[in-house]
């Protein structure tokens, strides 16, 4: 009984821990992708003022793909919490 | 201490709950079932209305949108593949504007444990279909523009010369298997997201302190910040699927440079 209820104590806190570890190296990532993203079109729009317009949806479109990365994280970290707890 | 409302959250929150019938040992989510066929009926009414409305005269605001939606989609592919890929350009279309009104059902949603019309694209099940499709017609393209023993030969002889081609061979094969496993997961996830972070918002209004319901007035505001977003989220994921899938037709129809 007690071993259950043990195993089962290790089981909640390994998903939490996986989920934790899956939010946050996701978010690092994810920050460091945006700010290299966005560092690079403000330079370029410096460089090129009239290239704003195309370097823009170049830019949310590399925003978008960063940040997809970090919800496929997120996702896997609900199937942790939720699913495998 | 015991800090009860984090309690209330984590308990309150269920994921992945569906209306569900069986069929023959099959599960099916009724409710993302009808929600993409409203989804899929909504898109072809817009096109029904488009084509009586059609004029060649001044266009309505009705007709600019669709012509902007045209265009851009065109002007893409005429960038990345040239006129070769003017017969992407439907697909890819079709594909964005369903994808945005799935989307947009997001808006719909209060967080409660099952949603009667959830956005399609949070279940998995149609994002892998659509991923699936995709990837397909995209060999499809790739083994028409190449012939079998090109669209072999196309896996060992890049990006290394041909020299190290198990090399090539193992890391073509990676990137052709991860490629619809990508294209699922990104739109899934984003939407799957959205919905969890609205039941999160409804989930604070368990929060008290004392008599003050300060998750109740916290959660109003929030949810209404987070929805604009999420239609922003959809509609920039709706882009990069059409988007990702034009760049994969681009890379199946580009012609051989060795």
């Amino acid at each position: 009984m007690a071993d259950s209820s043990m195993a089962d104590a290790v089981k909640t806190a390994g998903a939490f821990v996986g989920a934790g570890l899956a939010l946050g190296g996701g978010a690092v990532g994810a920050s460091i992708g945006d700010g290299l993203a966005g560092s690079q079109t403000i330079a370029g729009i410096a460089r090129q003022p009239e290239a704003q317009s195309r370097l823009m949806t170049i830019m949310f479109l590399t925003v978008g793909l960063c940040e997809a990365a970090y919800f496929i994280n997120l996702v896997f970290a609900a199937l942790f919490v939720f699913a495998l707890k | 201490m015991q800090p009860v409302y984090f309690r209330s959250l984590a308990i309150d929150i269920t994921v992945g709950d569906h209306v569900t019938t069986k069929v023959f040992g099959l599960t099916l989510d009724l409710d993302i079932i009808w929600a993409t066929v409203i989804a899929g009926l909504v898109v072809i009414l817009l096109g029904m209305i488009m084509r009586a409305k059609l004029t060649s005269g001044v266009p309505g605001k009705f007709q600019l949108a669709w012509e902007m939606a045209v265009e851009a989609v065109q002007g893409q592919v005429n960038d990345t593949i040239g006129p070769r890929g003017a017969k992407v350009v439907p697909l890819a279309l079709t594909l964005f504007v369903f994808i945005f009104t799935c989307n947009l059902f997001e808006v719909l949603g209060i967080g409660s444990k099952i949603d009667f019309l959830p956005a399609p694209t949070s279940d998995i099940n149609l994002p892998l279909a659509m991923a699936l499709y995709v990837i397909i017609m995209v060999h499809r393209a790739a083994i028409k523009n190449r012939g079998i023993g090109g669209y072999v030969k196309h896996y060992f002889n890049r990006p290394f010369p041909p020299k190290l081609f198990l090399i090539n061979g193992f890391m073509n094969v990676v990137d052709e298997l991860v490629k619809p496993v990508t294209l699922t997961l990104r739109l899934f996830g984003n939407l799957f997201a959205g919905g969890l972070m609205l039941s999160l918002l409804a989930a604070l209004v368990a929060w008290k302190l004392s008599v003050v319901p300060i998750g109740g007035i916290l959660s109003l505001p929030f949810t209404i910040v987070w929805k604009l977003f999420d239609m922003a989220i959809g509609a920039i994921q709706a882009f990069i699927f059409a988007l990702l899938t034009i760049l994969y037709f681009d890379s199946a129809m580009a012609p051989d440079t060795h």
